[in-house]
């Protein structure tokens, strides 16, 4: 019993669950459509009872591809809710843009009129000016060159995508929105990095949606470093240093020659520690941020930080050379002592009409629940047909 | 119905939401009205059946939400049967809910149908989710017809108990009522009273013990097959500990073990909070000597650090016990866990962790093995007096959920209906000792 324990230990211990992509069972074309029509049927039937589900019209086949895949109903109740808040949200601009639209002709009139009437030059930005107009353009082929300068000058910073099974398809989009920012806020900043996106799948929701919002991330002119390689193959192992927020000894000191790694996850669902595994794994050194040493957290907010802030730290730690300066990039609402915290909330608060005043000021005895506020377009109905005969 | 014709005069026909809540007025009026076959008027009862021929005659498959509403509204005709196939429908795209199996189940028991009943209920706790818990509804409706209906007493009610048993269910105290008022009825066959249940498994009205958990050889086999692959290893074993150090560690529980007791080492310094290296040292020194003074050979788990705690303390653990530094980064508990079932089924642990996240990677068939393995052997560290005693608090030996003993049923209950189980880590405190005569 003990050796065959052994050998099948072996093979497990060198395995990963992480290498292994989440497969999903193959379904014959009749049973999809079979199951399309539920789908579709279920939506409709919810859209009518009042829950939050966009009109059938609305869902394209992409939807309907990700839908069919989803394991529960509540998952695809929250689908619906995030796609009908995107209607509405679209549907209250456009009319706020005609009530704009329908007094744009009397404005203009009035302009006509009194630059009719007036002699004198007008001077200012858009009319006679002394300063030349820079286009965006302009800007942006300026950072590119900086960027470009960057990288045979500046050191480097690796964003380690390699985390694609672990997240699910929400998490791996907001991932993409912050390697968006960390392009961004980088290249924006006075003495970029050298910024190089490692172990890239570009199958993957997360590369797909990078994609989406720079569009000529794969141009050879473009000045993004995109390897689908490891970054333990493009830099010495020695030089590289991954931050994880699971080990235990602080980042001490900034040290130009050391390639820091990130590693380019959203990971609030899970607890496990999943960066350090990798870094274990391949050998590395490890390092945290030392945020407990320099700031003050408050309860509630959990200590994750996002990519582009992590970016920003690190930008400022290089320049500045100096931790509770660079660390102002951490957001207030994680650092404010609670009882601040409780204090500002009730400032707000004082400032809204729909609420109780008398207990506002009574601070030492208020027991204060924030009250939701009504659902506009539910505001007629006598009870509350969501949850009322059905469950919710 | 009033709505319908109104609806219908304005030349609209009502959508297929509108339907669905209009069957849910009918079901509540039959409940309202006393939940029997006359409940409602016979227009009303066609009404349902008619909007039943509309919605399948409209759509092939329909989708959960109206299946459900269907079901709420046929529950209240004669051709509630026909509903069944409904279940089926549902199960396309999820697990029915309680709500739909519930009405099934009451409405089979007041149609003296209980083997559908039953039939149905069991597939209701094998479908649904781990933790919820079935409605009181349908014990009261069982054991009204159980008291008013032909068959025997005593053989209906063992239907019920016996589920009960086998799903570890806890019903709450409206259902205890009903068994007392059922055995003040016919106090020859059944006598009901409520009992305590000391700590050795005494039940205070009988007298008699209750029955001794013991776990299947076959049980502990897989559960112990299974603890190094999903627990110690997981996905990636790097998340808990490296490759050298598992090897490291099997190697040394083949050399020292087999052990009666391994003890979590952080877990029991740091019980009483305290943060000095010499305090923690001496809680961990006092457990030792605890199993020392009697002869018993333990394995004390720690991390790396405890080497820097004070010398002679840590000397004499190693005297004592054989001791298994991991390292810092590394998580002891999966250790703990494979050095007590490898050494075999009587051995104990103490710790006062409840290894919630170790039970949930096992998996729900082992993780229910787990827990009560958990239960009869987990040791856990109360507090130690100013005197140097320790005070420990042992397992519970007995089953908690209700069973029989010879021919006395002893059933646990809870005060208040709750949606969701506990995770069980209370025993019961009220308990039911009811005794069935064999006439």
């Amino acid at each position: 019993m003990l050796e065959n324990e052994k050998e099948d230990l072996e093979s497990f211990l060198s395995a990963t669950n992480t290498d292994m992509k989440r497969e999903t069972p193959a379904i014959s074309p009749e049973e999809r459509e079979r199951r399309l029509k539920v789908l579709q049927l279920e939506a409709e039937v919810a859209r009518q009872e009042g829950k939050r589900v966009p009109t059938l019209d609305s869902l394209k086949d992409h939807h309907w591809d990700q839908i069919i895949a989803m394991p529960s109903r509540s998952a695809r109740m929250k689908l619906y809710s995030f796609l009908w808040k995107n209607a509405a949200i679209a549907e209250s601009r456009k009319i706020k843009k005609q009530e704009k639209a329908a007094g744009a002709q009397e404005r203009i009139e009035a302009i006509r009129k009194e630059r009719a009437e007036n002699p004198h030059i007008v001077y200012g930005l858009g009319n006679v000016s002394m300063f030349l107009r820079v286009y965006d353009a302009t800007i942006n082929h300026w950072m590119n060159h900086r960027l470009i300068r960057a990288m045979m000058f500046s050191p480097k910073i690796v964003l380690d995508c390699s985390y694609d099974n672990q997240m699910d398809r929400r998490e791996a989009e907001n991932a993409a929105k912050q390697l968006m920012l960390c392009f961004a806020e980088n290249r924006a900043h006075d003495d970029p990095f050298d910024l190089h996106y490692c172990n890239v799948n570009l199958e993957s929701a997360c590369m797909k949606r990078l994609q989406s919002y720079i569009p000529t991330m794969l141009n050879p002119e473009f000045p993004m470093n995109i390897h689908s390689k490891c970054f333990t193959e493009i830099f010495p192992k020695d030089n590289i240093v991954y931050l994880t927020p699971d080990c235990q000894k602080d980042l001490e000191t900034y040290n130009a020659d050391d390639v820091y790694v990130i590693g380019a996850m959203v990971d609030k669902r899970h607890a496990e520690p999943l960066s350090l595994a990798k870094a274990k794994r391949l050998g590395l050194r490890v390092a945290r941020l030392p945020l407990d040493r320099y700031l003050q957290w408050g309860s509630g907010s959990g200590k994750s930080l996002t990519l582009n802030q992590m970016v920003n730290i690190l930008l400022d730690l290089k320049t500045t050379g100096d931790w509770v300066t660079s660390l102002k990039h951490v957001p207030r609402r994680k650092v404010i002592d609670s009882k601040e915290r409780l204090a500002s909330f009730y400032e707000k608060q004082k400032n809204r009409v729909n609420v109780r005043v008398d207990k506002i000021f009574d601070d030492d005895n208020a027991v204060f629940k924030p009250m939701n506020s009504v659902r506009s377009h539910k505001k007629y109905l006598k009870f509350n047909l969501s949850t009322w005969g059905s469950k919710k | 119905m009033v709505q319908c014709q109104a609806n219908a005069e304005n030349g609209r026909q009502p959508n297929d939401a509108t339907l669905g809540y209009l069957l849910r007025i009918y079901n509540a009026k039959y409940h309202s009205n006393g939940s029997s076959p006359e409940s409602l008027s016979d227009g009303d009862q066609a009404d349902v059946l008619n909007i039943w021929k509309i919605l399948t005659k409209k759509h092939k498959i329909l989708d959960s939400t109206l299946c459900e509403n269907l079901i709420a509204g046929l529950i209240t005709t004669r051709r509630w049967r026909e509903g069944l196939e409904l279940l089926d429908m549902i199960k396309i795209t999820r697990t029915p809910s309680i709500f739909a199996y519930t009405e099934f189940i009451v409405k089979a028991f007041s149609m003296k149908d209980s083997s559908l009943g039953w039939s149905l209920f069991e597939e209701m706790m094998e479908t649904i989710d781990d933790s919820r818990q079935p409605n009181c509804k349908i014990f009261l409706t069982y054991l009204t017809e159980v008291s008013d209906g032909v068959q025997d007493i005593t053989s209906g009610l063992e239907k019920m108990l016996q589920r009960l048993q086998k799903y570890e269910l806890l019903i709450s105290v409206k259902v205890i009522d009903s068994i007392k008022t059922l055995a003040a009825a016919y106090p020859n066959l059944l006598q009901a009273t409520d009992c305590h249940i000391n700590f050795k498994g005494k039940c205070s009205n009988c007298q008699l013990s209750l029955q001794a958990k013991t776990l299947s050889n076959v049980d502990f086999e897989k559960l112990r097959n299974s603890l190094l692959k999903k627990v110690v290893v997981g996905g990636d074993v790097f998340q808990k500990s490296s490759p050298t150090e598992v090897n490291d560690f099997l190697n040394f529980v083949d050399r020292t073990g087999p052990y009666d007791c391994v003890i979590d080492g952080l877990n029991v310094a740091y019980s009483k909070g305290k943060k000095k290296p010499q305090s923690l040292a001496d809680m961990l020194v006092s457990v030792v000597k605890h199993f020392a003074e009697k002869n018993k050979h333990v394995l004390v788990l720690g991390r790396k650090h405890m080497n820097k705690w004070p010398k002679n303390s840590i000397q004499y653990v190693k005297d004592n016990a054989s001791m298994f530094l991991a390292d810092n980064l590394s998580q002891d508990d999966p250790f703990l866990l494979y050095a007590a079932l490898k050494s075999g089924p009587k051995t104990d642990i103490f710790s006062r962790d409840l290894m919630r996240q170790h039970a949930y990677l096992l998996g729900s068939e082992l993780k229910h093995i787990f827990r009560q393995w958990q239960q009869q052997h987990q040791y856990s560290l109360v507090t130690k007096t100013a005197s140097g005693r320790i005070l420990i608090k042992e397992p519970t030996r007995h089953l908690v959920c209700a069973h029989k003993i010879k021919s006395t049923w002893h059933i646990p209950y809870k005060m208040q209906y709750t949606l969701h189980s506990s995770d069980s880590f209370e025993i019961p405190e009220h308990w039911l000792c009811l005794n069935m005569k064999k006439i």
